[in-house]
């Protein structure tokens, strides 16, 4: 495909099922119809990274969201989830600040990318193979990508601990 | 509008609804997800403007990459810390973390 074409059609169809799914993940009163929205707006985001040729970005998209903080998510849910048959007030007092809120900053970014003109130019694009991509993680983008693992081991060393029964005796 | 400022404009709004959810909601699980739509509408941002902007290429793909790898660290990090907090005080409400204020 050569590069920066935009297919209207595509677009809009990816574009709106990213937000139904994401309006889904908000709105929904159940938590685990929002966790499936979730995992389907994963999945409409993947579907918008193979319209920007970047397709190992939608390839670690699905294995990462898709697979992995999905399964994640369901996990804490189902942990959690004793509600008591509950699911009264599960919008806080915020709500009504909240909502106008979040429409006044995205008018408030629109307006910033429309005035500083970063979104004029035209249609060009990259099209980064596989091979650069990994060029440039193991050469220039060395030192972060050890930082990364770095953090990983970490983040996973300490979730577990966290979420470790604590006193294990009492099992 | 060129290609570039739709796909920003997709960005912004699942931002915003991202944003919207962390503000509004109040199971914090629920929170955590609303947080992973904000990553990821600043990752179709990124992927966007990398594909459509040249200069320093592949920094995009890069940063959406990182991006991803600690999403994946905070989403495990913060639900260990909603399952601990649900093994104290039985509730993923938000406002039981309000204990943790000094």
């Amino acid at each position: 495909m050569p590069g920066g074409d935009f297919h209207p059609v595509l677009f809009f169809i990816v574009a709106f099922w990213i937000l139904a799914c994401g309006l889904g993940v908000v709105l929904f009163r159940k938590i685990i119809y929002s966790a499936v929205a979730m995992i389907f707006c994963f999945l409409g985001v993947a579907f918008a990274y193979a319209l920007l040729n970047a397709a190992l970005v939608a390839i670690i998209q699905v294995l990462v969201y898709v697979g992995a903080i999905s399964i994640v998510v369901m996990f804490a849910i189902m942990l959690t989830e004793a509600q008591h048959g509950r699911y009264g007030l599960f919008f806080n007092r915020q709500t009504v600040f909240a909502a106008p809120l979040a429409v006044a900053g995205a008018l408030v970014v629109a307006a910033a990318i429309v005035s500083s003109g970063v979104a004029g130019v035209g249609d060009v694009s990259l099209n980064l193979s596989l091979r650069e991509v990994s060029k440039l993680i193991f050469n220039y983008y060395v030192l972060p990508f050890e930082l990364v693992s770095l953090v990983l081991l970490a983040a996973m060393v300490g979730a577990i601990l966290l979420a470790r029964q604590e006193g294990g005796e009492r099992r | 509008m060129t290609a570039l400022e739709w796909w920003l404009a997709l960005s912004i709004m699942l931002f915003c609804i991202g944003a919207f959810g962390v503000l509004a909601r109040r199971n914090v699980i629920l929170i955590v997800m609303s947080l992973e739509l904000m990553l990821n509408a600043v990752n179709i941002a990124l992927v966007a403007i990398a594909n459509f902007r040249t200069g320093s290429p592949g920094a995009g793909i890069m940063f959406s990459l990182f991006i991803i790898t600690l999403a994946a660290a905070e989403v495990a990090i913060g639900l260990a810390i909603v399952v601990a907090n649900y093994r104290t005080h039985r509730t993923v409400q938000a406002d039981s973390f309000s204990e943790m204020k000094g």
